[in-house]
């Protein structure tokens, strides 16, 4: 798909739009499950993670609710691991994950609103410098 | 200005009876008594429909979520979470239905100590929407270097921020840039750019998931050392062994592309460039700047000698401006935020001299004999220490740590009177290793320093190019001496050879991979002499892991005789009937370990 | 180019920004070891075996001499502690890999190592690359390369098979210093390829050639195969070297031609019964001059295919010549040159039989028989009689190897089994392949042996029926060289007496052609036994040069528009005359 070539204020312009994507802040979605799927992830199994998480979006046919991925979260030991945000909540991590637990998580969590917390490993974002 | 967090405050009508107004006013008054306006706004927002828990106060990028907040608790709030960086617990988000709050990413060690600069975007994005990255200040740093900047300020800027290169030299990047750019001015030579993304360091992936979590940000800092080089291509030089990563870089630029970000008239300004991706095979000695562009040309991949620097004769004898991964992606952060910013993380003084310190964020891949492996990315300056046993989380095992090895296969053990070295170029490399692109091995006590050191000098003489001498066959001459010491066959004098070798590698070799392969050997002798010394003079092994000097024995308190040993052991040397004790017949025994990992008991033992 | 200064083992030296190191030292007189580099070779910097020290300012580096650019006010030092200590380390080191090539054993001697601390490898190849890149960067052909990596690098081609790239030039085996590249069957490559082509591809053509210039040849020099190499274009300080030189067609107008083509030996594997080209060591008359020649492939030296020293020879006088089944006529130089060869090998080796088989004797010359009286008391054999036939059918392993002869020795009259080391064949001298057209190129005739007939035998013995053409040498028939000299002195003199005359007479009758009656036809150009007729493209005419002409009168005869006339015997004057005569 051939797109027409930015400019400066264009730029800015995409960059306000998918900024409001980016967060749940906004209307777009209530939640967003995102799969952090780098190698040391999909090693782990991420993309039956992601299979599992994209199914169980299906079944629940929410329409609010974002299953993404990103990549590797950094503690590699512990893949597959998959972020949970929620408007208004500080986003949770969930480690070691298997089919099961997403499944789970997705109806308890994204759905219900309840943190799964014996698969989470933390809440809140990393910090940037 | 960009804004380091923003703390919203709902202002829906339950948290306003609740009194929100005037903790937005306290915030706000809080903030500027600390300095902190300039970094920090304050945002009323419409009804975040939590409004039973009411006035509600999120800090953004944090996601921290308090509850219930009044004036009086304004004061700590700023201080603990927008000051010190955790959250302020007394007010936390806590879930109905657990009592304990689940801990904030920032209290987990593994998360507190990172800074990320590099992987600012990892989690966040998805690295194959370019949209994605635009939306977090993407291409935002190449739009001001088009528009506000020249390239002399732009390398000017980089020479100030004292970035060094994250592939192992630690050259400064700025001086390196400046002498391309004078080189291709003098010499009327197109220049090129080059990124290094051949990753060959075993159990390294620091470049891999920098390129899976965030490709743009390469793109975009290798768009801008172009423009301030006068570059028109560009070459990711990636090894063939990380699909993932090049399938996300290739998707990436294309997106650039269809977007105008690469190709012709970027941005509509008259600056053109775009990017190649060329596959390496995987030769660790690839990753040496010569040999990668000898590869890249399509010849073998071998050094040749440095006399004349690449930044004047590179790729196709044109002036080529090579860097790694990292330090790319270090690149657009610089640009938007300033060298100021970056300085501020790190150690030493930049402003005079670019050697002068060591700035902004190193990204490691911490593994070993740690409790939490994983990519990590700290400050500059940060401790072993802090990243050993705070990140870490400590050795495994509960075992006693021994050495750490940080900087690939070529870098040298640290032992444990070093573990308050701090992290940077110039501390590590006084200590006798290197920072390398960035590998971390912890190693317990049960690491025999000798093996080790044996382990990575065949690596590398596996993966030597052999083309020159000294590297060829000084690596091959260092491994059977080590291979005679773990057999038990070592003299007194090899120590010395050993040394002479590692001097002679260093001066003679043609390039980097040679005379920085001693190092593993130089460091183990300069901290661990008796443990050489041990293996030379009484045969033993103190890691007990040179086969040659352990053997296997069944402690007979233990022993409950339940066979599970007999089943597994490959040279049927475990005699002994079920239900009652066990003896290995040492010389049927082949070392191999497998009853060790077995014995429900733990009765079995090396000695 | 900039000049600058620098100290190399405390000598103050001078030399240009960026020169070599090692070039600089060499200047001084000061040798750095080195197993790696040759002058004509981009220098690689591998064996490490010329580090020296460097200092400039504070900074002291070690570098290696071979490729590093020396700059200003830096100091060298080639053999302090340091250099020493590190030299002899890779000495050692390459002596672990190569413990008995002779090159390291030499350099360990000089640095006093005896016993290498890591052991003595039996490898023959210590991976300097000067093979790898003469093949890459000077001949072009790309056949040698490394493979695999670390300490199992090896020199190889492609999947270690034979290549076809390679062009044999060995390249790679004169530059390895360790002699570890051989050349399979060098010996038979030098009797199969050598003999009759040149020793190098830039030589000159021989010792007496005039004028004395060497010339490239084609078939053998690298840059006509591959493109590469040129190293010659470097060396040569007269820059009188170009590739791109091409063979060009000159004319040139002259007023008298010698023709002088000389002759052909005729090819040995025309006479079955001899084996040339089939057994090895059989040897052609000139084929033995250029293995006897100082010059030539072995230095003089006689020796067969396998480098041996032959202990009977046989010389074959008369192989086509003065045989009904090949020529009729006698070579007249073989005989001479048959009893110069048995001298020169009796001279060379003393003990070995020379047999000669012959017919007669023709030692017409002066001082000739006297030479062959000469030869019978050096102790050759002279054999009577033609040999039948050579064969390897060897009796016994006494003389395997050798070829055998049968001959009738009719002296004795008995047939002969002579078993020998080499045979010389004496072969036939015969026209070259061309004489026919080349003599009706120059108006002249050939025999029936296709040497070219002269005026006359006795009047006119260098002219032909050409005026201006005259013939010396064996284009005429087989003589000897003083009979040839003797024939060129009187073709000479012939010419320099028509050129002394300034002008030429021509004949009183010719041929001449009315152009309005021509209709350009042709047919008189091709009889034209003088080549006096040309045919002019632009009008479609013929024209007679009157100058050739000879009035033969046979264009006239031919054209069929009458348009060839001969003067004063026009049509015309001929029908007067018989009228004159029948009195109409």
């Amino acid at each position: 798909m051939e797109k027409k070539k930015l400019t400066v204020s264009e730029l800015k312009n995409i960059r306000q739009e998918f900024q409001e994507h980016l967060t749940v802040r906004a209307g777009v979605a209530r939640a967003r499950v995102i799969i952090h799927m780098g190698t040391c992830g999909i090693a782990a199994g991420a993309r039956e993670i992601l299979n599992a998480a994209l199914k169980a979006l299906e079944e629940s046919q929410s329409k609010d609710v974002i299953v993404t991925t990103s990549s590797c979260a950094g503690l590699c030991s512990s893949e597959p691991m998959a972020t949970v945000e929620i408007q208004h909540e500080p986003p949770v991590k969930y480690i070691n994950l298997t089919e099961e637990k997403i499944r789970k998580i997705f109806k308890e969590h994204v759905l219900g609103g309840k943190i799964v917390k014996e698969y989470a490993l933390a809440t809140g974002s990393e910090t940037t410098a | 200005m960009a804004y380091r967090a923003n703390v919203l405050i709902c202002g829906g009508t339950g948290c306003v009876s609740g009194g929100s107004f005037a903790v937005k006013k306290a915030l706000e008054t809080e903030i500027e008594k600390r300095g902190l306006k300039n970094e920090i706004m304050v945002i009323a927002t419409g009804c975040q429909g939590f409004c039973g828990e009411g006035p509600i106060v999120i800090v953004q990028p944090d996601g921290v979520l308090y509850c219930k907040v009044n004036v009086n608790d304004v004061p700590q709030l700023v201080e603990e979470h927008l000051l010190k960086g955790r959250p302020y617990k007394k007010k936390l988000y806590t879930s109905p239905v657990e009592k304990a709050p689940i801990p904030a990413l920032k209290e987990i060690p593994f998360f507190a100590k990172q800074r990320l600069v590099v992987l600012r975007n990892r989690g966040l994005i998805d690295p194959e929407k370019i949209e994605d990255y635009i939306a977090v200040d993407g291409f935002a740093a190449l739009a001001k270097c088009l528009t506000e900047m020249t390239p002399e300020s732009i390398i000017n800027e980089i020479k100030k921020s004292g970035l060094r290169g994250r592939g192992g030299g630690g050259f400064p990047t700025g001086i390196k840039w400046e002498s391309c750019r004078k080189a291709a001015i003098h010499r009327n030579v197109e220049p090129v750019v080059i990124c290094n993304a051949d990753e060959g360091d075993p159990g390294a992936f620091m470049d891999r998931s920098t390129i899976e979590c965030d490709p743009c940000a390469i793109i975009e800092g290798m768009t801008i050392g172009a423009r301030a080089i006068g570059a028109k291509q560009g070459f990711v030089y990636i090894r063939q062994e990380y699909p993932l990563a090049r399938e996300r870089l290739a998707k990436a630029l294309e997106q650039a592309r269809s977007y105008g970000l690469l190709g012709d008239n970027i941005l509509g300004t008259d600056f053109s460039f775009d990017i190649k991706i060329v596959q390496g095979a995987g030769a660790f000695v690839c990753g040496e700047s010569t040999a990668l562009m000898a590869s890249l040309e399509g010849k073998v991949g071998e050094p040749r000698a440095k006399y004349i620097h690449t930044v004047e004769y590179g790729y196709e004898n044109r002036p080529s401006c090579l860097n790694n991964v990292e330090t790319w992606a270090n690149v657009p952060p610089i640009i938007l935020r300033g060298a100021e910013w970056f300085t501020s993380m790190g150690t030493g003084d930049v402003s005079e001299n670019p050697w002068g310190g060591s700035k902004g964020t190193k990204v490691f891949s911490l593994a070993g004999n740690v409790n939490n492996t994983g990519l990590i990315e700290v400050p500059m300056g940060i401790t072993l220490r802090e990243i050993i046993f705070d990140i870490g989380g400590g050795i495994a095992k509960g075992k006693k740590f021994k050495a750490v090895q940080t900087g690939g296969p070529s870098g040298g053990f640290l032992p444990e009177s070093c573990i308050d070295l701090p992290v940077d170029f110039d501390s590590l490399l006084e200590a006798g290793t290197m920072m390398g692109s960035g590998g971390m091995v912890v190693a317990d006590e049960d690491t025999c320093m000798v093996d080790s050191a044996k382990f990575f000098v065949s690596f590398l003489m596996e993966e030597s190019c052999g083309k020159c001498t000294p590297c060829r066959e000084g690596l091959r001459s260092m491994y059977n001496i080590l291979d005679a010491i773990t057999k038990g066959k070592g003299k007194e004098e090899d120590i010395e050879t050993l040394q002479e070798i590692g001097e002679v590698m260093m001066d003679c070799c043609l390039c980097a991979l040679g005379s920085s392969a001693p190092n593993p050997v130089i460091s183990t002798i300069r901290y661990f002499k008796d443990e050489y010394l041990e293996h030379i003079r009484n045969k033993k092994c103190p890691g007990k892991v040179c086969k040659a000097m352990i053997i296997y024995k069944i402690n007979s308190e233990l022993c409950n005789g339940c066979h599970a040993c007999t089943k597994v052991c490959p040279s049927d040397a475990i005699i002994g009937k079920q239900k009652e004790l066990h003896r290995i017949d040492v010389q049927k025994c082949i070392k191999c370990g497998a009853c060790i990992d077995v014995c429900p008991q733990e009765a079995i033992y090396k000695e | 180019m900039e000049t600058i200064k620098l100290k190399i083992n405390g000598f103050e030296v001078e030399a240009y920004d960026k020169q070599p190191l090692i070039e600089v030292a060499e200047k001084l007189g000061i040798r750095i070891p080195t197993l790696c580099h040759n002058p004509i070779i981009e220098p690689y910097g591998v064996c490490r075996v010329c580090t020296v020290e460097v200092r400039h300012g504070r900074r002291v580096r070690m570098v290696t001499a071979c490729n590093y650019p020396v700059s200003n006010g830096i100091e060298v030092f080639t053999d302090s502690e340091r250099v020493i200590r590190n030299r002899k380390m890779i000495i050692e080191w390459l002596l672990g890999r190569c413990g008995n090539v002779p090159v390291l054993n030499k350099l360990a001697e000089e640095y006093g190592i005896a016993e290498p601390r890591f052991g003595r490898g039996t490898d023959n190849c210590i991976l300097c690359g000067l093979c790898v890149r003469v093949c890459q960067d000077i001949v072009g052909a790309n056949v040698l390369g490394f493979f695999d990596r670390g300490p199992n690098r090896y020199v190889s081609t492609s999947y270690d098979e034979t290549s076809d790239l390679c062009i044999t030039c060995g390249a790679c085996a004169s530059v390895c210093p360790t002699g570890c590249i051989t050349i399979e069957g060098l010996q038979e490559g030098i009797y199969k390829e050598m003999p009759m082509g040149p020793i190098t591809p830039i030589h000159i053509d021989f010792m007496q050639a005039v004028p004395k210039k060497a010339v490239i040849d084609h078939d053998s020099c690298i840059n006509f195969k591959t493109g590469g190499c040129k190293v010659c274009v470097d060396v040569c300080e007269a820059e009188a070297i170009d590739h791109s030189m091409q063979e060009t067609e000159k004319e040139v107008d002259v007023g008298t031609i010698l023709l002088s083509t000389g002759f052909k030996l005729q090819d040995g594997r025309e006479l079955k019964e001899y084996g040339y080209g089939k057994y090895p060591n059989i040897l052609t008359s000139l084929d033995f001059e250029v293995l006897n020649n100082a010059n030539g492939p072995t230095g003089g030296k006689i020796v067969t295919q396998d480098g041996k020293i032959p202990k009977a020879i046989g010389i074959i006088h008369c192989v086509g010549s003065r045989d009904k089944k090949y020529h009729e006529y006698c070579s007249r130089v073989c005989c001479m040159y048959a009893l110069k060869f048995a001298h020169l090998i009796k001279e060379k080796i003393h003990d070995c039989e020379v047999y000669n088989f012959y017919i007669d004797m023709r030692c017409f010359g002066k001082g000739y028989e006297e030479f062959y009286n000469r030869l019978l008391r050096e102790g050759v054999n002279f054999v009577r009689g033609k040999v039948a036939e050579i064969s390897d059918a060897t009796l016994d392993k006494s003389e395997e190897g050798k070829l055998i002869l049968r001959a009738e020795d009719t002296m004795v009259g008995t047939v002969r089994r002579i078993p020998v080391d080499m045979v010389v064949l004496c072969l036939a001298v015969e026209a070259q392949e061309d004489a026919k057209s080349t003599a009706r190129l120059f108006g002249c005739a050939v025999g029936k042996d296709y040497f070219v007939n002269e005026k006359h035998p006795k009047l006119a013995p260098v002219s032909t029926p050409s005026d201006g053409v005259f013939i010396a040498g064996m284009v005429q028939g087989p003589k000897d060289i003083p009979d040839t000299v003797a024939q060129a002195g009187a073709a000479s003199s012939a010419i320099l007496s028509l050129i002394q005359q300034k002008e030429v007479e021509t004949e009183v009758v010719t041929a001449v052609i009315e152009e309005s009656m021509c209709s350009g036809c042709h047919i008189c150009v091709d009889l034209c036994p003088y080549n006096a007729i040309t045919f002019y493209q632009d009008r479609k005419k013929s024209e007679i040069n009157e100058a050739l002409c000879k009035g033969c009168g046979t264009c006239v005869a031919a054209c069929p528009a009458g348009a060839a006339q001969q003067r004063n015997f026009k049509d015309v004057q001929i029908y007067a005359e018989i009228r004159g005569l029948l009195a109409i």
